[in-house]
């Protein structure tokens, strides 16, 4: 299983020796299956950024090692040979739209592929497939990105990460800032790109509904500690514990347990909006039958 | 009800650019929250900023509380309308945070005592007092939010313009600054126009304006608005959550026979359904 | 997250904190002239122990200055170096083509770099202890009296202070965006001359398109605060001069006039 992405005793200190000196991420071990879609969760600075940059090793442990891609990263990892790791991990950062900067679209997302060494031809073919990924229309590839919408300049700039062939994709607050329909349409893809492209997908988000709808895994980080890791089921059996991690309840959780505060007697806490839907359907017709 | 803005037969593009809107008119009433949703580039905060007299409309009329918005009256205007704008980062001028507060009653030239005493109170009212000193680079992005929020509260306005204030928060931020802003329009009894995507922020309003391509769909209380999930999608907005819950159980059989329920009425609802099987 | 310290603020309430920003900059400009005045082991060394009384009593740990000489280092090394080999005279010790290292090249050598420790020294000290509120205030202050020829003092000192603000921002953008395209497969800072000028068009063009973002969404936001122009606005904060400012001065002219004494003639 050299695809697996595992952190073993990771901790990361930033600024040492200085009075800002925080520890991002404290002792961490945790396996990431390949294949799998994990969501990482946690309130903002509890770590999840710093995590996931040490996947493909922007940020490199204070201690402990991460065994990425038959890669081993260790605090004496130098940033020489990383490129093959790179390639391998793609990265979506917040607001990625910050990045581009080539004059049209097309040369925007050739210039990863690029830069690993794919001829300008092949580059240009992995760039339209990525623009077909993300449904950006080919007439587009021409245009500069700054006369794009903000949602098409976002699908831009994942396609420009895309065009690499990452078997591994790190999306972080992905939807950040669009409209519902953007959100949609990012987080689709993301299930595209993990069902059809078996690529392992890492999502660190804020939206709790994304986590069920979307993740099979869910990490929950806590002051740069992992405290859970779990399916999203087991991860929000526990309405109190996810409270007090500083967490919402997806909202058809949330929404169950101000049924059971009035005093509906539900057995279960629903994840989605169908199985809400369906317990509450149970108590009202099910009774009756039974009566 | 007084309607404290008046959109009357407005027309505006950018430069360049095709007629966003094409004789626009619409109202806002008095002491109300009204929310003008729709997706992204669909001309809503255009719309405040034509408001504050930001930009300049090609034809039309905007009366903000009996003034019409335009060069000589501009200052007035905006003594009456306090903006909090998408993103946090931008609209933080001042070095720390008691001197952003500071920063709109310097601009009108408020004596010194007295801007001590209403940044004190200003930040006091949105509970960053003890942060007074911070810069901008260690507060969060719904501290930095809570800040412009006490800089418009320090200018004792009418109105409220909140341009997707909320969308570049997380969840708990964005509840919190929510939460804040209807708290400060009771105390201060303002109007509050909140232009958003989140639709659960707009099910709490007391009217809703949909927005589309600039031109108004649709405007009504949220019960008349939030009951067709397919026209809310058609133009890339979602249905609050209690409108899909809704849709489901009537897929299961239960209809509740009304377009829209927000989350109280809802629960009531279902409360009734189970005890009278 | 940034190493590179100008313009973060550290507060606290220790004695230089404490000064007014006017008086501030005028010693730090002060100090940076009289250094220029020095000349030999006792001038540097005398102002080599005020800085270092400066830096006590700031209360900012030593760290901190050693921090903010690394970004400079590659600087500092050449000219001290350019001023080993180039400068001639004393008894040399090895010489090749237009090089030469003889003791008074060493001693100049050691000079120069005592000169930029003590500048880095004040300038960091002045912006650890400093907001950059007020030291655009304190270069208000200093400029009022051009204000009689019309130069547009408040305006630069307002400029001045928002410019300073953003630093941390810009610095965190310029992070993100040089992990983004690191994970592109960009290798920053290696390879030829060329390609490194290559290298950095994509970390340059996104953070210009940046920064004229957040001026055009910046001066918006002012606008509708109500700002007209910077000529009319009453002023929150006032530094009045202290006696800690006085005792400050004094130290500083009393340092000054030793070192016109002690210095080789």
């Amino acid at each position: 299983m050299d695809q697996e992405i595992n952190f073993n005793q990771v901790t990361h200190t930033y600024q040492v020796n200085t009075p800002f000196a925080q520890d991002a991420l404290d002792n961490v071990s945790v396996t990431i299956a390949p294949g799998s879609f994990t969501a990482i969760i946690g309130h903002t600075g509890s770590g999840k950024s710093t995590l996931v940059q040490h996947i493909n090793a922007l940020l490199k442990p204070t201690t402990g090692e991460i065994a990425v891609y038959g890669r081993t990263i260790n605090p004496n990892t130098t940033n020489k040979n990383l490129k093959q790791l790179r390639k391998h991990v793609g990265m979506v950062f917040q607001f990625p739209e910050k990045q581009l900067f080539e004059e049209t679209v097309i040369k925007d997302i050739m210039f990863g592929p690029k830069n690993y060494g794919v001829s300008e031809q092949d580059a240009r073919r992995d760039a339209e497939d990525a623009m077909k990924l993300v449904g950006l229309d080919e007439n587009l590839s021409e245009k500069s990105p700054f006369d794009l919408s903000g949602g098409q300049m976002r699908r831009v700039a994942i396609a420009g990460v895309l065009a690499m062939k990452p078997q591994i994709l790190i999306l972080d607050e992905p939807t950040a800032g669009l409209d519902p329909r953007g959100h949609k349409e990012i987080m689709d893809l993301a299930q595209e790109l993990h069902d059809q492209q078996h690529m392992t997908i890492i999502l660190v988000t804020h939206q709790m509904d994304d986590v069920v709808d979307y993740a099979s895994d869910v990490i929950v980080m806590d002051q740069g500690k992992i405290v859970k890791h779990g399916n999203p089921q087991e991860i929000f059996s526990n309405p109190q514990w996810v409270y007090s991690m500083h967490l919402d309840l997806p909202s058809s959780a949330e929404f169950a347990t101000r049924l059971v505060d009035e005093g509906v007697p539900l057995r279960h806490t629903p994840l989605t909006i169908e199985k809400l839907a369906d317990e509450i359907a149970q108590l009202v017709q099910g009774g009756q039958e039974h009566e | 009800m007084k309607d404290i803005i008046q959109i009357k037969n407005i027309s505006f593009n950018y430069p360049d650019q095709p007629l966003l809107f094409d004789k626009l008119s619409m109202d806002v009433h008095e002491g109300e929250w009204t929310a003008i949703i729709g997706q992204n580039g669909s001309g809503k905060s255009t719309l405040a900023r034509l408001i504050d007299g930001l930009i300049v409309l090609k034809s039309g009329q905007i009366v903000v509380d009996g003034l019409t918005v335009n060069d000589e009256n501009i200052f007035e205007i905006r003594n009456k309308i306090g903006m909090v704008f998408q993103n946090p980062e931008d609209q933080f001028v001042g070095a720390t945070v008691e001197d952003d507060v500071a920063f709109g009653l310097e601009n009108r030239q408020v004596p010194r005592e007295e801007m001590h005493r209403i940044v004190e109170k200003s930040l006091r009212q949105v509970g960053m007092w003890e942060f007074r000193d911070r810069i901008p680079a260690n507060l969060s992005g719904g501290q930095k939010q809570r800040v412009a929020i006490a800089g418009i509260v320090a200018l004792s306005p009418k109105i409220i313009i909140l341009d997707e204030a909320t969308s570049m928060l997380d969840p708990r931020g964005r509840q919190e600054i929510l939460s804040l802003v209807n708290e400060i329009k009771k105390q201060n009894k303002l109007t509050v126009i909140s232009i958003t995507h989140d639709i659960d922020e707009a099910a709490g309003a007391d009217w809703v304006i949909v927005v589309n391509n600039g031109a108004i769909v649709e405007e009504d209380k949220p019960d008349n608005i939030f009951g067709d999930i397919e026209k809310l999608e058609s133009i890339g907005l979602s249905a609050p959550f209690t409108s899909q819950l809704m849709t489901a159980l009537k897929a299961r059989g239960i209809d509740s026979h009304s377009q829209y329920l927000n989350d109280e009425r809802l629960i009531t609802w279902i409360k009734k359904l189970i005890s009278t099987k | 997250m940034s190493n590179f310290l100008f313009g973060r603020y550290l507060p606290g309430k220790s004695w230089v904190h404490q000064m007014s920003p006017q008086s501030k900059l005028m010693l730090s400009f002060y100090f940076v002239i009289v250094i220029f005045f020095a000349n030999n082991v006792w001038t540097y060394a005398s102002l080599s122990v005020l800085i270092l009384i400066v830096v006590v009593m700031s209360g900012v740990s030593i760290g901190y200055f050693l921090k903010g000489i690394r970004p400079l280092i590659w600087l500092i090394i050449f000219t001290v170096l350019l001023q080993i080999l180039f400068s001639s005279g004393g008894h040399v010790y090895w010489h090749f083509g237009p090089f030469s290292v003889s003791d008074t090249s060493l001693i100049n050598g050691g000079y120069i770099f005592v000169r930029f420790l003590l500048i880095i020294m004040i300038s960091t000290v002045l912006t650890l202890t400093t907001t950059p509120l007020a030291i655009a205030d304190g270069v208000q202050t200093v400029l009022k009296p051009l204000k009689k020829v019309h130069f547009p003092v408040d305006t630069l000192a307002l400029m001045l202070s928002i410019a300073l603000r953003f630093v941390p921002t810009l610095m965190d953008e310029m992070e993100t965006i040089l992990n983004a395209q690191r994970s592109r497969g960009v290798d920053f800072g290696s390879g030829s001359l060329k390609h490194r000028i290559q290298a950095a068009v994509p970390l340059l063009v996104p953070l210009f398109t940046g920064a004229i973002n957040h001026a055009e969404n910046l001066s918006t936001a002012m606008e509708a605060r109500g700002f007209t122009d910077s000529e009319h606005r009453s002023k929150y904060r006032v530094y009045r001069w202290q006696r800690k400012d006085t005792i400050s001065w004094v130290a500083f002219l009393l340092v000054g006039v030793l070192v016109l004494f002690i210095r080789n003639n």
